[in-house]
């Protein structure tokens, strides 16, 4: 475990010349493990696609590099782009070909050659056997997000790399693209993917680099970067009791009013608010409307870039 | 092998699927052969009527406007939509890519001039003869590749599909005119029979009427292949220099 899959090193890439040079990465520097979901979370414009391009081979780097396995992307873009399966953001495809043709000739893109029922069995994992004879152009936004999956992974690569794969998905679609992903997961595959969604991080990733202007601001599992926040869930509360008494209650660190509502910052929320609807009822008060706010990736990015994640 | 095979299957049904592309490419110059039919039907070009004069024409003129306009545009459009830079990202060689787009489109040209060229046999009585098949279509390969390249050059400079098709468009019947293409060369001003031979279009013209028409090639038919030859090397030079994968920032 913990095997170092790809090497990402001082890595810093620049866009145009002179004095419209954007640049977009910043001396980055990142290890990606054998099989682990990697995040790549940050806001738009931060750098998370064009860090994926350096992994991809397409796009060259400034200054520092990357190695897949071992072998560095400029060096022998041919052997590194065989481990890789892409799906990139802006997704178009050859809107004239079926599904399946599709299918097949993505594989073939690296030297893998799909039989008809191979092609079935691609397109059934991602629910679109009904759709193999249907042109591209066809297909609903969420069907076609999926067939960017099921094209990502036609030629079976090692790694994923996926760029935002449930951008403009509702709900339900995005969590069903999220069991996909974690299916991919299963099999051994080794995932990135990049997000500006901290519940998506949360909810798939093993590891997650927080990325912001170009440069990487932290890199740890959700659970450690929030620990390290030091911060407690907070419960909140419709509930008339005077502060005093309130931070006098078991587990509690802090307690405010904003508004009307009892924030308080507890580490033993249950012990808090049994002990505080005793508190109420001796008062001859109720306690309504509660809430329990944990910690999150939306809070350490606040705390480490001084900006709310989604503006 | 098999990719390149199934690369160059899934760009041929993409060009055949397309029906705007598949009515320019097929149903408009059979229009433009009725067309002429009724303007310039009586008139004769030396010994030839006018219809069996203009035939192998046609048939430059529809893969000068295929190779400058359909083929070039599909690229900027490939490109534009971010469809190259997903293949960018496959470790398929830009040279595999380019083969086979090349080879489809010479493959569409082919399809193409056979439909004229029976056409002007069925309908205008255009004589064939097998011995100006073999020598014409080789021809109209040369010349696709030589149109074929030129649009490519146009594709690697222009921003957008829309300026390839303004700057194929001006280059595509700018020489519809003068290259003894749809009107006798005899018929321009002495200066332009002088320069006109040293157009793309203009060779063509030479390489493919002479078989399709008498069976035979011209006597000029080492100069037309010297000027065919050089915008292919010079074009295709340009072409793998201007070629990107992405739009321009
Ligand atoms: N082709 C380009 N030409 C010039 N600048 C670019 C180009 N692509 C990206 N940039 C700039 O580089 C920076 C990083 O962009 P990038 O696309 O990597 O961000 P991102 O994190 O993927 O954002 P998003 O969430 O919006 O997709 C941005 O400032 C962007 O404006
Ligand atoms: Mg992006």
């Amino acid at each position: 475990m913990n095997e170092t899959l790809i090497r990402i090193e001082n890595l810093t890439a620049v866009y145009g010349h002179g004095a419209r040079q954007v640049r977009a990465l910043d001396n980055v520097t990142l290890d990606i493990h054998q099989g682990e979901i990697f995040g790549l979370l940050g806001p738009n414009g931060a750098g998370k696609t064009t860090l994926l391009s350096c992994v991809e081979g397409i796009l060259q780097p400034e200054a520092g590099g990357v190695r897949i396995a071992g072998v560095e992307v400029t060096r022998q873009p041919q052997a590194t782009k065989s481990h890789l399966g892409v799906q990139l953001q802006h997704t178009a495809l050859l809107d004239d070909l079926t599904v399946a043709e599709l299918v097949e000739v993505y594989a073939a893109l690296y030297e893998v050659f799909l039989t008809p029922a191979e092609i079935s069995a691609v397109l059934a994992r991602f629910d679109l056997e009904d759709q193999a004879q249907k042109l591209s152009r066809r297909l609903s936004g969420g069907q076609k997000q999926r067939l960017a999956l099921a094209l990502a992974i036609a030629n079976d690569p090692e790694i994923v790399l996926l760029d935002e794969p449930t951008s403009a998905l509702d709900p339900r679609a995005r969590r069903d693209v999220w069991a996909m992903i974690r299916t991919l997961h299963q099999e051994g595959r080794t995932i990135v993917l990049t997000t500006h969604a901290m519940e998506e991080a949360e909810a798939l990733c093993g590891r997650v680099a927080i990325i912001d202007g170009g440069e990487i601001v932290a890199c740890d599992t959700p659970a450690r970067l929030i620990a390290g926040l030091d911060a407690y869930p907070v419960l909140k509360t419709a509930c008339d009791v005077a502060l005093a008494q309130a931070e006098g209650l078991p587990g509690v660190r802090m307690a405010r009013y904003t508004g009307e509502y009892l924030e308080l910052e507890t580490s033993e929320p249950q012990a808090t608010l049994a002990a505080l609807q005793v508190l109420a009822t001796t008062l001859g008060h109720s306690v309504g409307d509660v809430t329990l706010r944990q910690p999150n990736l939306e809070d350490v990015f606040l705390k480490l870039t001084g900006k709310a994640l989604v503006a | 092998m098999k990719r390149f095979a199934l690369l160059t299957k899934a760009m041929f049904l993409m060009h055949i699927r397309n029906r705007m592309t598949l009515f320019w490419n097929l149903a408009f110059p059979i229009l433009i052969l009725i067309i002429y039919r009724f303007v310039f039907g009586e008139g004769q070009v030396g010994d030839t009527d006018y219809m069996t004069w203009v035939a192998p024409g046609v048939v430059v003129f529809n893969i000068l406007t295929f190779g400058l306009l359909s083929s070039g545009t599909l690229m900027v459009e490939m490109r534009e939509k971010g469809i190259l830079r997903r293949l960018q990202t496959s470790p398929v060689p830009a040279s595999s890519l380019v083969g086979s787009y090349l080879l489809v489109n010479v493959l569409i040209g082919l399809l193409q001039s056979t439909l004229i060229v029976s056409f002007a046999v069925l309908v205008f009585g255009m004589p064939l003869t097998w011995a100006g098949v073999l020598r014409a279509f080789p021809m109209v390969i040369v010349g696709i590749v030589t149109f074929v390249a030129i649009g490519q050059v146009i594709s690697g400079v222009a921003p957008t599909a829309g300026v390839a098709v303004a700057v194929g468009q001006v280059l595509n019947f700018s020489q519809m005119f003068i290259t003894d293409m749809i009107m006798p060369i005899q018929a321009m001003p002495t200066w332009l029979q002088e320069a006109a031979p040293y157009l793309p279009a203009y060779a063509v013209v030479q390489l493919v009427r002479p078989p399709l028409l008498k069976g035979q090639f011209s006597s000029d038919l080492g100069f037309s292949l010297l000027i065919t030859t050089g915008y292919i090397v010079l074009a295709t030079l340009a072409a793998a220099r201007l070629f990107r994968w992405s739009p321009k920032a």
